[in-house]
């Protein structure tokens, strides 16, 4: 059976059911017998919604090869931070458990062992600390770094 | 429908908010994630990380130090259940869980209380070694023991302890007989029971029973204890004393080692697991290859989360083993996996091999673990906090390599304040609900030049506190 979603800038996608439900939201829809016409996802793009359902597509072609979809995970989550992080709430708004998982952790893996400066460069953010303010900080955190 | 749109509103006002409000975070699409899924990725970092992220900028600190996110870090690195005990006890620490973090953390000494009784009190203990002492019921339970002599006790002994810390405590004796005397037994406690298991008594008999003890508190009668014997079926494991034991998760009492019928260490493996009703127990063995060599005098502690630590002890060539073993319940296929680590420097010659010693969980996840005898025959007075919480828990492998940062961390030997007990061995230990305060009973103190001798044994009858040192 086949389901129509339509993304934020209207575009329809037509995707077997058994490869929607892997989002829960959409599951609990189609049980509740809502999913007869086209559903709405004005939160997701286009350009989003068709990489989630790649994910969603090829979890259920490799469900038993356990090595073949480790591998396409991890190419599929190389990806810019800006698709990164719509994909992370495209999955969170979906309910697709292992997708927000393994966006998480790929945000994670980004930060991992940096220091404050380094997180602020692969962030993008500017500092607004006050160079006292910031000393004080380092001073109260210092014990996290101890031995 | 309406489902996804109302999701989908909220979701839509949650994105606009964030990413306009503050005009330094143009360009930076992380703020486009809500404070949740923020949460989500802080919590799969270490605490340096997350520390670092906090001092990027002032909304990042905000975020990363909110106590919601410091109580989920809590649980994951101290448990669960050392959460929940925290929430529902009385410790005064105003549910600031970043900072009862940062000063678990920093653990650095112990202070020791000695207890008080009130006046006119006329019984106290006996002084004795290789007794049980348990925490159960709100109150202080101690059984049996080897005392002068050489010969063996069977008093049942209660104190009611409540949920706070208190430093007067009032003993009543309870019980005399059931279960008969003995010492080097072991005893736990799951649920509002407790379970003891073998023992030795002065005729040199080693038992193989299983004791269900409950305590009672009633307006009339005071606090009563009632012990009955567990039926267990045909198989038990074989009599044994200085055995060590555990319990798990709650549910099952996990024994190990010990010394058997003829006289020799064991180096068995079991577990207890008790019916609905606990009106009977079953045993089975756990037999593992590689598992802990055969020793005696050791101590098997529950760390949360179906783990369970050994350490130290006797073993069959009546040397004094100092390696550390764990054994995760939760695994499908039960495996005992050494945990191999290099002794820090530390000056003084401190030696860590240790029999008769104590080793008792505390608040932060981690073992607590006091006196008992190193190589020489010499009795210690040193406190030492073992830490595997670093060490990952999903399928261990025997052969693999910890990193190092992680195994220096391991041992931690804490400064002592205050009253400042003897050195003993075969004492016994337990904490309170809190985690914070260790109550410690009894053993064998130095009584002469040369303590190896029999004659020179001094069983100590002292109750004392240990209460863990949080600094600001």
């Amino acid at each position: 059976m086949a389901l129509e979603l339509k993304s934020s800038d209207n575009k329809i996608f037509e995707v077997e059911e058994l490869v929607a439900v892997q989002s829960e939201t959409i599951k609990s829809l189609v049980e509740d017998g809502c999913a007869d016409n086209v559903i709405p996802l004005p939160n997701v793009d286009s350009k989003t919604l068709e990489l989630v359902l790649d994910w969603c597509k090829n979890h259920v072609d490799m469900k038993l090869d356990e090595e073949k979809l480790k591998e396409y995970e991890d190419k599929f989550i190389e990806v810019d931070q800006a698709v990164l992080y719509d994909l992370l709430l495209a999955a969170n708004y979906l309910n697709i458990k292992d997708l927000l998982n393994r966006a998480c952790q790929k945000v994670a893996d980004m930060l991992k062992g940096k220091t404050p400066e380094q997180i602020r460069e692969t962030l993008n953010i500017v500092n607004d600390f006050s160079p006292e303010e910031e000393e004080e900080i380092r001073k109260e955190n210092l014990w996290a770094f101890e031995e | 429908m309406k489902n996804i749109n109302t999701a989908c509103y909220s979701m839509a006002e949650t994105s606009t908010s964030t990413s306009t409000s503050n005009k330094n975070m143009k360009g930076s699409p992380i703020t486009n994630l809500a404070p949740d899924q923020l949460f989500s990725i802080l919590l799969l970092l270490p605490i340096d990380s997350i520390l670092a992220f906090a001092m990027t900028c002032k909304r990042f600190k905000a975020l990363a130090c909110s106590d919601t996110l410091w109580e989920s870090i809590c649980r994951r690195d101290w448990g669960p259940s050392s959460v929940d005990v925290l929430k529902s006890s009385n410790f005064q620490f105003q549910q600031q869980w970043m900072r009862l973090y940062r000063q678990i953390s920093k653990l650095e000494s112990v202070s020791c209380h000695k207890m008080t009784y009130p006046d006119g009190e006329l019984e106290l203990p006996k002084p004795r070694a290789s007794h049980s002492l348990n925490f159960v019921s709100d109150c202080l339970v101690l059984f049996g023991g080897g005392c002068e002599g050489g010969r063996h006790l069977d008093d049942t002994w209660v104190a009611y302890i409540g949920k706070d810390f208190e430093k007067m405590l009032k003993w009543q004796k309870v019980n005399s007989g059931l279960p008969s005397g003995r010492f080097g037994h072991s005893c736990v406690v799951i649920g509002d029971f407790l379970v003891l298991f073998g023992g030795i008594n002065d005729h040199g008999n080693r038992q193989n029973d299983t004791w269900l003890g409950q305590v009672t508190r009633r307006e009339t009668l005071g606090i009563t204890l009632s012990w009955t014997l567990l039926d267990v079926g045909t198989i038990a494991p074989p009599p044994r004393g200085a055995h060590v034991a555990c319990s798990v998760d709650n549910k099952f009492m996990l024994i190990h080692g010990g010394i058997g019928l003829s006289g020799l260490r064991l180096g068995d493996t079991w577990v207890l697991e008790l019916s609905e009703n606990l009106c009977f127990g079953t045993w089975r063995e756990i037999v593992t290859c590689p598992s802990p060599a055969a020793r005696s005098g050791h101590s098997l502690t529950c760390i949360g989360d179906s783990r369970v630590v050994l350490f130290g002890g006797r073993g069959l060539g009546y040397e004094v083993l100092n390696d550390v073993w764990l054994l995760d319940m939760s695994e499908d296929i039960l495996k005992w996996v050494q945990i191999q680590y290099e002794l820090p420097n530390i000056p003084g010659g401190v030696s860590l091999p240790r029999v008769g010693h104590s080793a008792t969980l505390i608040l932060g996840g981690r073992l607590l673990i006091y006196g008992g005898e190193d190589s020489y025959r010499h009795r210690k007075d040193d406190f030492w906090v073992l830490d595997i919480s670093a060490i990952p828990s999903i399928s261990m492998q025997p052969t693999t390599l910890i990193s190092k940062e992680i195994l220096a961390k391991m041992w931690k030997r804490l400064k002592a304040s205050g009253y400042k007990p003897n050195s003993r061995s075969f004492h016994r230990a337990c904490a309170d609900h809190s985690g914070r305060y260790l109550y410690v009973f009894g053993g064998m103190v130095d009584g002469s030049l040369q303590p190896a001798e029999s004659s020179g044994l001094i069983f100590d009858g002292e109750l004392f506190l240990v209460e863990l040192v949080l600094q600001l």
